[in-house]
């Protein structure tokens, strides 16, 4: 579902991602687990098509990124971490909308969908008031909607627990497990050792731009002599050296 | 790029701007209620000033306080003139001139009388501020009294030496008004309209251009909305049609409140005006057609250029420092101008932007229509619009402004 081959980004001097492959199946959650300033975020960038890829490609949902960008945007969902990115002049159902209508959903079934999401998610009371009053937990499940309103066959979770409370990141992990439990394949980015290692099938670990391992945790284990996640990071990513 | 997204976005933003109380209040409320405050208070400060003018206060000194001379002025000199009204005698003409007890003291040589028996000048020393606007506006009152009298006195000596009054006047001066009969008498119409117009048409969309782009950028919800199927280009186009749209919106707001003003005090626009009459506007269609294009374009060049700079601001603060900078540039041309009439555009100006749209509304209002330099107006600010658009396609399609953190 999504496969990347060499994946390069330059920032001028600095390279920011450098020749980064990796595969997610289907149903997968992949957690991309790197230091601040690794090339995570660069990386979600590339595959949701903000950033144009220096060198190398992928292919997400069957189309190519470079040259069919629109096409991957419609596969892809994207959640980032920190604030919800909700419209606060907008009723939550409005912000859920706007971003259907952005992804050519036809009128008729985007009502249906967001009957059925205010129901999945609860939002019944407040799904037509506007985002600017919601709590954080409020906002958080307008943006999970949000994100996956056109249904897509991709999810990117950027950082998503980033400055949350305990009950919103156990909020954020549901909604993830549930986009597996419906097929989704999944790329979570994360700096927490005990987030990836609790929510990823597989981990890849980016350090300075480049893959410096990835498989399961018990596979990371087994090649690293059964120490814990946090060493192998340690050991592999030179401690942020 | 899709029509369909494009309006989505246009859509979206102008039902967010809406919502906006602080927008809607800057934008809208504001010009509505203080533009007519302004005009009132300006209008009616002026009509007091012209009123203060007319009444004229004249003080005599001391030593001219004698029934011949008070009957001279009195009388012979300001009888006349209603609005000039003596008031007393003062020892210290200074202190009374600064002390703004009077506007005028006068001297009048104590032996006026004999002199003027003789046929020897004699003379009047009046102590004025010329430094005050008012005793300043009213000395000409005053002179103006005063030669009309002399004029008197010489025309009776001619009189008496049975001399034909006609040899005061080898020379009279036969005005004739050349000026087109479509030239309208609006000076005031035609300096504040065309400044104000451009210059609110060139800002207005500023709140607009910091909040959707730099703003989005900010509230975090810019990436999420460039990971849709809308493309870049149309994104842009619905965002830049909303700051175009509000460009006008607050400019509309600005007129409406200028004309509330002016209903409720028409002396503002007149004041300036030969006899105090508002002139006939007469805009032939087509000068007014292309007016409002050039106008328009105007608008749609600001825009870009807004959302050019806010797309460069790393948040909406650095946007709003930004763009103060673009409301002194667009300020300048509008007050350079401002007190050009019609007859004093130059054909450079037509090519400049901002300048292009001050001169072809001054021009319509003035009525002295030059279809040529119109069309120059139009076409350069068109190329203007392209130049302007590209630059903030270009913008907004570079990776290292859009995500700058």
């Amino acid at each position: 579902m999504i496969e990347t081959k060499n994946l390069t980004k330059h920032f001028g001097e600095v390279v920011a991602v450098d020749n980064l492959s990796l595969h997610v199946n289907r149903g997968e959650i992949y957690g991309l687990l790197g230091e601040n300033g690794a090339g995570k975020t660069t990386t979600l960038r590339m595959l949701a098509t903000m950033l144009q890829p220096t060198s190398g490609n992928a292919v997400l949902a069957g189309y190519d990124l470079v040259k069919n960008p629109e096409k991957v945007r419609s596969s892809i969902g994207i959640l980032f971490g920190g604030d919800s990115g909700l419209y606060d002049r907008l009723t939550a159902a409005e912000n859920i909308a706007y971003f259907g209508r952005l992804n050519n959903m036809s009128e008729l079934l985007l009502q249906d969908r967001i009957r059925e999401l205010t129901e999945v998610f609860g939002m019944e009371e407040y799904i037509k008031r506007r985002a600017g009053k919601f709590s954080k937990g409020m906002k958080q499940k307008a943006a999970f909607a949000r994100s996956i309103v056109h249904n897509p066959d991709i999810m990117l979770f950027d950082e998503p627990t980033s400055g949350l409370d305990v009950s919103a990141i156990r909020n954020v992990h549901e909604f993830i497990l549930d986009c597996r439990s419906q097929g989704k394949s999944i790329i979570l980015s994360s700096h927490s050792m005990s987030e990836v290692e609790k929510l990823c099938d597989r981990i890849g670990i980016i350090h300075k731009g480049k893959l410096v391992a990835q498989g399961s945790t018990a596979q990371l284990q087994e090649q690293h002599q059964g120490k814990s996640l946090e060493d192998i990071f340690i050991e592999v990513a030179g401690g942020g050296k | 790029m899709s029509i369909k997204h494009i309006w989505i976005v246009f859509k979206k933003e102008v039902r967010d701007i809406i919502r906006d109380k602080r927008t809607l209040i800057t934008n809208l409320l504001i010009p509505i209620i203080l533009m007519p405050i302004l005009v009132y208070f300006m209008g009616g400060g002026m009509e007091k000033m012209e009123k203060d003018i007319e009444n004229v206060t004249i003080a005599l000194t001391e030593k001219s306080d004698t029934a011949e001379i008070r009957s001279l002025l009195e009388q012979n000199i300001f009888g006349d003139y209603p609005n000039v009204s003596f008031n007393g005698v003062v020892a210290d003409p200074t202190a009374a001139i600064q002390d703004d007890v009077v506007r005028f003291v006068l001297d009048v040589e104590e032996d006026f009388a004999a002199k003027l028996g003789e046929g020897t000048p004699y003379k009047i020393f009046v102590h004025y501020d010329e430094t005050d606007t008012k005793s300043l506006s009213s000395y000409g009152i005053l002179t103006q009294a005063i030669q009309e009298y002399s004029q008197k006195q010489v025309e009776q000596r001619l009189i008496d030496m049975n001399i034909d009054l006609q040899i005061l006047q080898p020379v009279s001066i036969v005005p004739i008004n050349e000026a087109d009969e479509n030239a309208g008498g609006n000076f005031m119409l035609m300096m504040i309209v065309p400044m104000l117009a451009s210059i609110l048409i060139a800002v207005g969309g500023i709140p607009a251009a910091t909040d959707l782009v730099a703003g989005e950028k900010e509230r975090a919800t810019f990436e999420p909305l460039l990971t849709t199927q809308a493309g870049r280009m149309s994104i842009l186009l619905g965002k830049y049609m909303t700051v175009t749209m509000f460009s006008f919106v607050s400019v509309i707001a600005q007129l409406i409140g200028l004309l509330i003003g002016g209903l409720m005090s028409p002396s503002f626009f007149t004041m300036t005006s030969p006899g105090g009459q508002i002139g006939n506007f007469n805009i032939p269609i087509g000068a007014l057609l292309l007016t409002i294009l050039i106008l328009v374009t105007l608008g749609m060049v600001f825009a870009a250029v807004e959302l050019g700079i806010s797309t460069y601001a790393r948040s909406f603060k650095e946007a709003q420092t930004y763009l103060s900078f673009l409301t002194i540039i667009a300020m300048v041309p509008g007050y350079a101008t401002m007190m050009l009439q019609p007859d004093d555009l130059q054909l450079y100006m037509f090519f400049i932007p901002l300048l292009n749209a001050i001169a072809a509304l001054k021009m319509s209002l003035g009525g002295l229509i030059n279809y040529t330099y119109l069309g120059i107006a139009l076409g350069t600010s068109m190329l203007y619009v392209i130049l302007s658009l590209t630059a903030a396609a270009w913008m907004f399609n570079q990776e290292k402004y859009l995500f700058r953190s």
